[in-house]
């Protein structure tokens, strides 16, 4: 377990900026819920552990200091991993973390949740409500109608394009979902 | 007509004796020598001082008009005679004690303005619609006209009589006199005239336009007159004339091939006709645009522009005209510009009377305008445009019938190919004949019919909405060019005092009422510009200092939802921009210096009416919003807390934030604390705080709103089938405007109410103590001039403390200096000692 280099921050940043936008700030700076409570809470860091990048509060790094790099499992949230080419890739760990600073959103229809969550993109045909201001290439987070996110992915066309579209075009490509966690059990 | 004939009828009867004297007037001497003749047979005291001369003055005029009368034996002159031989007398006699040639001409002039000062009176009463009346009065007038200047003269005479027996020098000087006089009657005599003789052509034009359609030229000539008040009433005039006689179609100058063919006299003389008064028209025109230039007379040719406009859109030159009103149509004169507004106005709204062109005419010119002006107009120019009405049905009728025809068609060509299987070759090419001819006949109507096909006018009408568009467009531009505007900040605002982008405002009305007619493909773009124009930036470094008020940033909000919500059909958008907008310029709202009514509509559209599904984001509102509510006045409250109530209604889970305990559970997300600082409502971690504020509000002065407080308050155990049957029905903006219209009948209106109560209340002695009813009555019992008393004593008493405080101060200040100081004495005594 170590800090990030500059370049594999850089590279974190980047993946995570295209979700949140201006919201990495907040991401990064919002003060921790664990550790001694009251006077400073710490703050949330980067650990790279094993080619995978966690997000954990600094209380809880410490303490995991404590464990043999090889028995240590993991620790905090999992954000992605970094390619054996080292480029990172985003996971579903990281979901809930994207969702609550997401910049742009889509919902899906109740009929189109399931397919997203076997692993297909989003349709137009499935697309309920999308965020104004959506340009191709954008990092997207997937909600169903009850706000509950499913997964995320990468906007496929603007928010201007989808109203012409066809509907059976691709509105998000899928990059994760939290179908996952049932079908790659095993790799997560 | 009295009081006409009292100020005119006067001059009537020295008229034929003062012929005679005019002969004579040139040579003073023979003229004294004749007024001894007179004299002396009239009576002897002829040689005696200057003062029985004056009297002599005064007989000599007796003795005339008594002839005069005897002459015309006419009674209601007698009357006047006698006023006249009154002021007569009167004149020399006051005139003697002054005896100087000034003080004499003074009591003259001063006579003689009178006069004048009648008769302008009456010429401003006479207006321009009653030109018959001059007319009528032509003959009246023009004799006693006459009639006066000799009075007039013969008054003159008279003085210089006076004065040549006071000393003969000053004769020459006299005589400047005298002229100038006479040139002024005739000025005014020629202005009497040229007055009449525009009436008599007016009248005569209107009684028979064919044939005296040369009239025209004559009156077009006396509006080349130098005298401004001719040329106005001679443009008015023309004005009205033209009105009257301008056909109901468009007159077409026939053309070099058409002149040659040989055609009837009365076809002839329609064409004379109609040339003429084409040409004297474009001459009247082109007189009137220049004329626009001049300010003395630019009102009235402006006034007759906009009326004309507005009377004859259909007939020629009307791009000229369009072209002027426009031009003026920021005019900085106040009436002016309302003169062009409402006649372009009246363009838009009466489309029948020109068909649409002259709207999309019209709507270009100001698009150039607009452009031409770098945006920086009078928003009224930009208002007229809201009066446009663009007929969405214009095709469907059309559309309708269309796909019918093509059926019937085909039906028909079915039957007669079963039919005409075996039918001749002659009957297809008849068939073909007649289908070819009844083309042509249905083309020719076409043309000739007087309304324009749907086709045209759905082109039209599109041609009509881009102009609009770019020129709305065109505007949001320039705002949100903050170069551009600095520079011109200070001029414009000195100018007109409306900020930096006095259009701004309308265009933004505008696009909120023609939302529903805007193109998908511009959507994008739109949006783009409201977006920054709103203030949002992608970094919130607040490097970008807005430049617009408050107010305007929360219309830019509206419309943005607006053209959302009228294109809904299309795709569902989350405005998720302007949310965080509409969150940080609550904070920004000041009572006093923004709109009221336009935050209640930015609450009313965004989260009243807006589908709003995201919880974290209504929970960021309902906190902010009942913050909000605690700070400002009771209008504002209460808009903010009906939005607060509809929420809550909508997000049951957000009525957490009604439970006692803080942190909010499971549902509070990733951030644990509120933070009330958060620009972005998603992360302000809204659900984890409380809604303390209902229960403040519950104890606000105001009784509706701390009884909607109440109700917020008690939404906590309503299951989500019952809440269904609440739902309340007024909106913020309702709310707004009833409060706000509350608040100003608030005191006279309790005032009854609280008498009424005042029993009840005395009855029940033990009362809250922040109840609003008793708050409010007494309010309205305690009487102004009593608070100030009391306010008064209050400081007086206030100031007296803090007097007597600060001496306190100042004495124990003294004295501990002072023992001090005798301490040092000791000490140093006790030093000494030692």
């Amino acid at each position: 377990m170590r800090p990030l280099d500059e370049k594999e921050t850089a590279a974190v940043f980047e993946k995570l900026f295209k979700f949140t936008g201006p919201n990495l700030k907040v991401m990064v700076e919002r003060p921790a819920v664990e550790g001694p409570a009251g006077d400073d809470p710490g703050r949330y860091c980067l650990r790279l552990h094993k080619n995978r990048v966690y997000y954990a509060s600094e209380s809880l790094v410490r303490r995991a200091t404590n464990v043999a790099r090889d028995r240590l499992v993991s620790l905090g949230t999992c954000l992605g991993k970094f390619t054996k080419g080292g480029s990172f890739r985003l996971t579903v760990q990281s979901l809930d973390l994207l969702a609550a600073h997401a910049r742009r959103k889509v919902w899906l229809k109740p009929t189109a949740e399931m397919s997203f969550l076997y692993g297909n993109p989003v349709l137009k045909s499935g697309l309920a409500r999308i965020t104004e201001g959506v340009s191709p290439g954008d990092g997207v987070v997937v909600f169903s109608m009850s706000d509950l996110p499913l997964g995320f992915g990468v906007a496929a066309r603007s928010t201007q394009d989808c109203r012409k579209a066809h509907a059976d075009a691709i509105v998000v490509n899928r990059q994760a979902d939290a179908g996952e966690y049932l079908r790659n059990e095993d790799d997560l | 007509m009295g009081k006409k004939n009292k100020v005119i009828l006067p001059p009537n009867l020295p008229p034929e004796v003062a012929d005679d004297e005019i002969e004579v007037s040139d040579e003073d001497l023979e003229f004294v020598g004749r007024n001894r003749e007179y004299v002396g047979f009239l009576t002897k005291l002829d040689t005696k001082s200057i003062d029985r001369h004056v009297k002599r003055v005064a007989n000599h005029e007796d003795d005339e008009l008594e002839a005069l009368y005897e002459k015309r034996n006419r009674k209601p002159s007698l009357l006047r005679l006698k006023e006249e031989e009154d002021k007569l007398q009167v004149d020399p006699v006051d005139a003697l004690p002054v005896k100087t040639l000034d003080g004499k001409l003074e009591y003259r002039t001063a006579d003689r303005s009178k006069s004048g000062d009648g008769t302008d009176g009456k010429e401003s009463a006479m207006g321009i619609e009653d030109d018959e009346k001059i007319a009528g009065m032509m003959k009246l007038t023009k004799p006693e006209k006459r009639l006066k200047l000799k009075k007039s003269r013969k008054e003159a005479k008279k003085l210089a009589k006076v004065e040549e027996k006071g000393d003969g020098g000053e004769e020459k000087l006299h005589s400047e006199v005298l002229a100038k006089v006479e040139e002024d009657l005739s000025a005014e005599e020629l202005f009497r005239k040229k007055k009449i003789r525009l009436a008599e052509i007016g009248l005569q034009l209107l009684e028979n336009p064919e044939e005296n359609i040369k009239a025209l030229k004559e009156l077009l000539q006396i509006c080349d007159d130098e005298d401004q008040n001719i040329v106005k009433l001679g443009l008015m005039s023309l004005l009205a004339v033209f009105k009257d006689i301008i056909p109901g179609y468009r007159i077409r100058l026939p053309t070099e091939k058409e002149m040659e063919m040989t055609v009837s006299k009365t076809v002839r003389q329609q064409r004379f006709y109609e040339s003429t008064l084409l040409r004297s028209y474009k001459a009247y025109l082109m007189k009137l645009v220049t004329l626009e230039k001049q300010p003395s007379i630019r009102q009235v040719a402006v006034r007759c522009l906009c009326s004309l406009l507005d009377a004859v859109p259909h007939f020629n030159f009307r791009e000229s005209i369009l072209a002027s009103v426009v031009k003026n149509i920021s005019s900085s004169d106040d009436t002016i510009r309302k003169l062009c507004c409402e006649a372009t106005r009246s363009i838009f709204s009466n489309e029948g009377k020109h068909g649409g062109e002259a709207t999309l005419e019209a709507v270009r010119l100001i698009a150039d305008h607009v452009k031409f002006h770098d945006c920086q107009l009078h928003p009224d120019s930009i208002d007229v445009f809201l009066s446009l009405t663009f007929d969405e049905d214009i095709g469907k009728s059309d559309v309708l019938k269309e796909p019918v025809k093509p059926k019937k068609r085909g039906k028909w060509k079915n039957q007669d190919g079963s039919k005409e299987v075996q039918g001749s070759d002659r009957k297809k090419n008849k068939q073909e004949l007649m289908k070819k001819t009844r083309e042509e006949v249905s083309a020719d109507l076409k043309a000739v019919s007087f309304a324009p096909d749907s086709k045209d006018r759905k082109l039209m009408q599109s041609e009509t909405l881009t102009a609009v568009f770019e020129t709305y467009f065109r505007i949001l531009k320039h705002s949100m060019d903050p170069s551009a505007s600095r520079s011109k900040v200070n001029a414009v605002s000195l100018s007109c005092g409306s900020g930096s982008y006095p259009l701004l405002a309308s265009c933004l009305n505008g696009l909120g009422k023609f939302s529903h007619l805007i193109d998908l493909d511009f959507m994008g773009d739109l949006l783009e510009c409201l977006k920054k124009l709103a203030g949002y930036s992608d970094h919130n470094d607040g490097s970008m200092q807005n430049h617009l008020s408050v107010s305007e940033r929360l219309q830019c909000c509206i419309v943005a939802f607006m053209v959302m919500r009228n294109n809904l059909d299309a795709l569902n958008v989350d405005l998720q921009d302007f949310y965080v907008q509409l969150y940080n310029l609550l904070l920004e709202y000041r009572p006093d210096r923004d709109c009221g009514e336009v935050l209640a509509k930015a609450l009313k559209t965004m989260l009243w009416e807006g589908k709003q599904h995201d919880m974290q984001r209504a929970a960021a509102f309902i906190k902010r919003l009942a913050t909000f509510s605690l700070s400002f006045g009771s209008a504002e409250a209460m808009a903010a807390l009906v939005t607060v109530k509809h929420l809550l209604q909508k997000n049951s889970k957000c009525r957490n934030l009604l439970e006692n305990d803080a942190g909010g559970g499971s549902l509070a997300g990733l951030v644990a604390k509120y933070r009330p600082d958060a620009t972005d409502p998603n992360i302000s971690g809204a659900l984890a705080s409380v809604l303390w504020e209902l229960s403040l509000l519950v104890k606000h002065y105001n009784p509706s709103i701390s009884s909607m407080a109440a109700s917020i308050s008690s939404m906590t155990s309503m299951n989500p089938a019952h809440s269904q049957v609440l739902f309340s029905t007024a909106s913020p903006l309702q709310a707004f405007a009833d409060l706000s219209t509350e608040r100003e009948l608030f005191k006279p209106a309790s005032k009854a109410a609280s008498l009424r109560r005042k029993r009840t209340r005395e009855i029940e002695k033990d009362f809250v103590v922040m109840d609003p009813d008793q708050i409010r009555k007494y309010e309205n019992m305690i009487d102004e001039g009593v608070l100030t008393r009391k306010f008064k004593d209050h400081f007086i008493l206030n100031k007296g403390i803090m007097e007597n405080e600060r001496l306190r101060r100042e004495l124990n200040h003294t004295m501990s200096s002072i023992s001090l100081y005798e301490d040092y004495k000791r000490q140093k005594k006790h030093k000494k000692e030692r």
